[in-house]
């Protein structure tokens, strides 16, 4: 057999032997990105965490990327659904979620300490809060991105602590399905106008 | 020679710090409320809605209702603070907005309703002109003694004629009374400054 010949096979031989590697590599990261939240989200987690100076428990923590909303949306195009459902869908591209708990019987951390501090962790990140509410032991706080946003392309990331629990919530979007569902529908105005009236 | 590019240089740095100063300062319209301290088991919310959310807002509307996108356009910066009041915050929140109404007075901004009713209400709204044809900026102040206060700062180029248009358009009678009240303002001060 020529030399050159010989090579050839070899790399042939490699390759067939790394593909089944490289494809468990690859679905052990899509895997593991499953269970691990968007950088902003892991941010605020992080600094909520080391700020509050307590000990929080991990629940659960979800990341759905493009790819896995693809397949949702792909799937869900098969099955009849709301429209309004069908829309909501539509319209979220990526979405992550963690959900930690205090350990119990320990005593709730200062709210507005905790607030500060996501502050600071988002602003660093290039967020901007948009919601802080403070109310009994609820905290509630919205942060969306500084740089210029489009309709197409809208981010936020939501905290959400009861006293007890603390909820993550990061989604990035396109919003043209939900605006067109909400046009289409015929009582919109007098609905907007019944909202903003009251 | 080294003097005279000494003192250059010097007078550069000094412009380039100026300009600095003057690119960082926030918009004529715009108040810095400051800090205030939430109550204990109280309300406290902060709303806070910069030019990219507005502009989002303005292409959500823009094909149903130019208009509204104009004006939504028109608005950089809607910033709503409400502090629940407890007795361990209501002395120091309510000196801290009287503070706030004190300075808007002495930087220029014209008081355009000041209602103080018998059960304590206190509402101030106050207004900052542009060149007296728009609102540069809006600040509405209230104090409800036993339940809280509440300090609303809108900032932009906002038009009144497009406020009460607006409301007119949605039939909403309070904007369309802001949007009266806001070209009363503005004609007063055009008035002042002829």
């Amino acid at each position: 057999m020529p030399a050159t010949r010989r090579s050839a096979w070899r790399l042939w031989l490699w390759a067939l032997l790394a593909a089944p590697l490289l494809l468990l590599i690859l679905f052990g990261t899509l895997v593991a990105d499953c269970f691990c939240l968007p950088s902003e989200a892991r941010a605020l987690r992080n600094e909520l965490i080391r700020s509050s100076g307590v000990e929080w428990q991990q629940q659960i923590a979800l990341n759905a990327d493009t790819l896995t909303l693809g397949a949702v949306r792909a799937g869900l195009s098969l099955v009849r659904l709301d429209p309004g459902a069908r829309a909501a869908a539509q319209s979220v591209r990526t979405a992550g979620v963690g959900v930690y708990q205090l350990a119990s019987g320990t005593p709730p951390p200062d709210r507005a300490a905790m607030l500060a501090a996501a502050d600071s962790a988002m602003i660093a990140h290039g967020w901007d809060r948009a919601v802080g509410v403070m109310d009994g032991h609820d905290l509630v706080a919205v942060y969306v991105p500084k740089e210029n946003i489009s309709a197409r392309r809208v981010k936020c990331c939501v905290m959400v602590f009861d006293g007890k629990e603390m909820v993550l919530v990061s989604a990035r979007g396109n919003l043209d399905p939900l605006l067109q569902y909400a046009l289409d529908q015929p009582d919109l105005c007098a609905q907007i106008q019944h909202l903003v009236q009251r | 020679m080294k003097k005279m590019i000494r003192y250059s240089l010097a007078t550069a740095v000094l412009a380039a710090g100026v300009s600095i100063n003057v690119l960082a300062s926030p918009p004529s319209g715009q108040v810095d409320f400051g800090k205030f301290t939430p109550g204990d088991d109280s309300e406290f919310v902060e709303v806070q809605i910069k030019s990219n959310l507005l502009s989002l807002a303005a292409q959500l509307v823009e094909k149903q209702d130019p208009a509204t996108a104009k004006l939504v356009r028109s608005v950089e910066l809607i910033h709503v603070n409400v502090i629940g009041l407890t007795d361990a915050n209501r002395a120091d929140t309510v000196t801290h907005v009287r503070q706030i109404r004190h300075e808007l007075e002495t930087d220029g901004w014209e008081r355009n309703v000041m209602v103080q009713q018998k059960n304590g209400e206190d509402v101030g709204v106050y207004t900052k002109t542009r060149g007296g044809e728009a609102l540069a900026g809006l600040v509405v102040t209230v104090i409800e003694p036993k339940d809280e206060a509440v300090l609303v700062n809108i900032v932009g180029d906002i038009r009144p004629d497009q406020v009460a248009m607006l409301g007119e358009k949605l039939n909403i009678e309070p904007l369309k009374q802001i949007g009266a009240a806001l070209k009363d303002a503005t004609s007063k001060d055009a008035a002042s400054k002829n």
